[in-house]
């Protein structure tokens, strides 16, 4: 798959594009949501959690503190925040390879802090805040790119 | 009637016994504190680890300080959720075996009832009960949730955060700006030195329930504020004072940080608190509330505390005492007394809830 790009204009059209991306998603899927503070990953992550229908915007919070959020009966995505994590083993620590194994989205916020703990096959979002309101979206399979690269 | 309360949601093993649901014969927590502000956060394999090792000599003293035996239980009480289910897991598990081997009933408690239950043990303690229907504020690291408390005891949810709890958006502003973890101590203790009006921070509008809350654009507000004044230097000086000399004192803290960044502080808090008491007002309005109660780690915040008792609010308002506004056992055994006499036992089968919801 190309990278696909979106620009959003507001809060709500990230959300509006988080539901699209998130109704494309297949259970197993893991998904690294890259960006700085205030770029919009738990904004992103409130629309993929629409689109897979396993609960409403208004229901996503930042999982910050308590690192898993869990949404869906059964869970059908775990939303992980590794931002106040420093080492590796810490992250590893969380289980994160047994949730990939369960019937369930994972999307994880600060990933990208461990590039070692990942498989291939993921899907990257990186988001860039433009400007005060307007966002850069863009959804790379790092797998697909290094085939066509090959 | 003794309960023995257990709760290990997320960083702190406690447990304590309380007798007829108000007299707290003792309350143990083993702060965690010291593992985790190396890491910045609460570490779930970690807290685990060290929930398992503290479970044990935790329970044992508060028996000891209650001067009381497993014998003269008349019932566990344990948090179920929300929290860690690795760490709940550590609780719960301890409480059944309990339960199971004392033939005395699990009760299961909502953390957040429990951070309500805080605040109503006290009051009842004190003379000046909470007066229903009442507006309960939680706010925490990990929560900012506002229900209608009726005399009953049931609950209705008002308004929550839809992004950051409001704890959490001081833990973030506070280590963006080099200051050490748990952020909203060190922003308390700085914010006085600066000038609260000094940076005009927009209060969140909310689209949908005008009641629920929003603390993620005060942050990113926050970080424009630090690309625009360059502070990347002072920060540094800051970490560096961090990793010489642990946890600063005041003196220390402002002998690194100008009067701009205490501005930023002053006037960060003031957005919050702000945020926090104009919501909390409507909602009491629009239920009727006789009363309010604020609660969770946040109502230890001095100037949240001063501005609820001014009189911007029309009602009285309650909190915790600090060591009853940090998670604590009390609360649970104090909120599974009111279950007990409903008889609302639990199983022994039941499971830890990471998102187990009040209302």
């Amino acid at each position: 798959m190309p990278a696909d790009l979106i620009r959003t204009g507001s809060e709500e059209e990230t959300v509006a594009a988080g539901v699209e991306l998130g109704r494309r998603l297949r259970p197993g899927t893991l998904v690294l949501l890259i960006g700085e503070l205030g770029a919009g990953k738990t904004t992103l992550a409130k629309g993929i959690v629409k689109g897979l229908g396993a609960a409403e915007p208004e229901e996503v919070s930042s999982p910050t503190f308590t690192l898993i959020h869990e949404y869906g009966e059964p869970v059908r995505v775990y939303h992980v925040d590794l931002y106040r994590l420093e080492e590796a083993a810490e992250a590893a620590a969380l289980g994160l390879e047994e949730l990939l194994e369960r019937e369930a989205v994972v999307l994880v916020e600060w990933g990208e802090k461990f590039p070692q703990l990942w498989p291939a096959r993921r899907l990257e979002v990186r988001l860039r805040r433009l400007a005060d309101e307007t966002r850069l979206i863009e959804v790379r399979d790092p797998a697909a790119d290094a085939e066509i690269g090959d | 009637m003794q309960i023995l309360g257990i709760e290990t949601s997320c960083d702190e093993t406690a447990a304590a016994v309380v007798a007829s649901g108000e007299a707290i014969l003792s309350s143990v927590v083993a702060s965690q504190l010291a593992t985790h502000g190396r890491y910045g956060g609460v570490v779930p394999e970690l807290a685990s680890r060290e929930h398992l090792r503290a479970i044990v000599p935790v329970v044992r003293a508060a028996l000891e300080e209650a001067g009381t035996r497993y014998a003269d239980l008349d019932a566990i009480a344990v948090t179920q959720g929300p929290g860690l289910v690795g760490s709940l897991l550590v609780g719960l598990t301890f409480a059944k075996s309990l339960s199971f081997a004392l033939a005395r009933p699990l009760v299961a408690v909502n953390h957040l009832e429990g951070h309500i239950h805080a605040v109503l043990v006290e009051a009842r303690r004190s003379g000046r009960p909470v007066d229903f229907p009442a507006l309960a504020l939680v706010v925490s690291g990990g929560h900012t949730h506002m229900y209608e408390v009726t005399a009953g005891l049931g609950y209705r949810l008002l308004g929550r955060t839809r992004d950051d709890a409001a704890g959490e958006a001081f833990d973030k502003v506070a280590k963006l700006l080099g200051f050490t973890y748990p952020g909203g101590p060190v922003i308390d203790r700085l914010a006085p030195y600066g000038n609260p009006r000094a940076v005009r921070f927009t209060l969140a509008r909310m689209k949908g329930n005008p009641l629920d809350f929003s603390f993620s654009g005060l942050k990113t507000a926050v970080l424009r504020w630090y690309e625009q004044h360059e502070l990347d230097e002072e920060v540094a000086r800051r970490r560096k004072l961090v990793a010489a000399v642990g946890r600063p004192t005041v003196a220390q803290w402002l002998e690194v940080t100008p009067q701009r960044t205490l501005d930023l502080i002053a006037s960060f808090q003031w957005t919050v608190v702000e945020e926090l008491l104009r919501r909390a007002a409507e909602a009491a309005e629009q239920c009727g509330a006789r009363s309010i109660i604020i609660t969770g780690g946040v109502a230890s915040n001095s100037s949240l505390r001063r501005e609820a008792a001014s009189a911007r609010l029309p009602l009285p308002v309650h909190f915790p005492t600090p060591h009853l506004a940090t998670d604590n056992a009390a609360m649970i055994a104090a909120a599974a007394f009111a279950k007990l006499s409903r008889g609302e036992t639990a199983a022994l089968s039941i499971a830890a809830k990471a998102n187990l919801s009040l209302a």
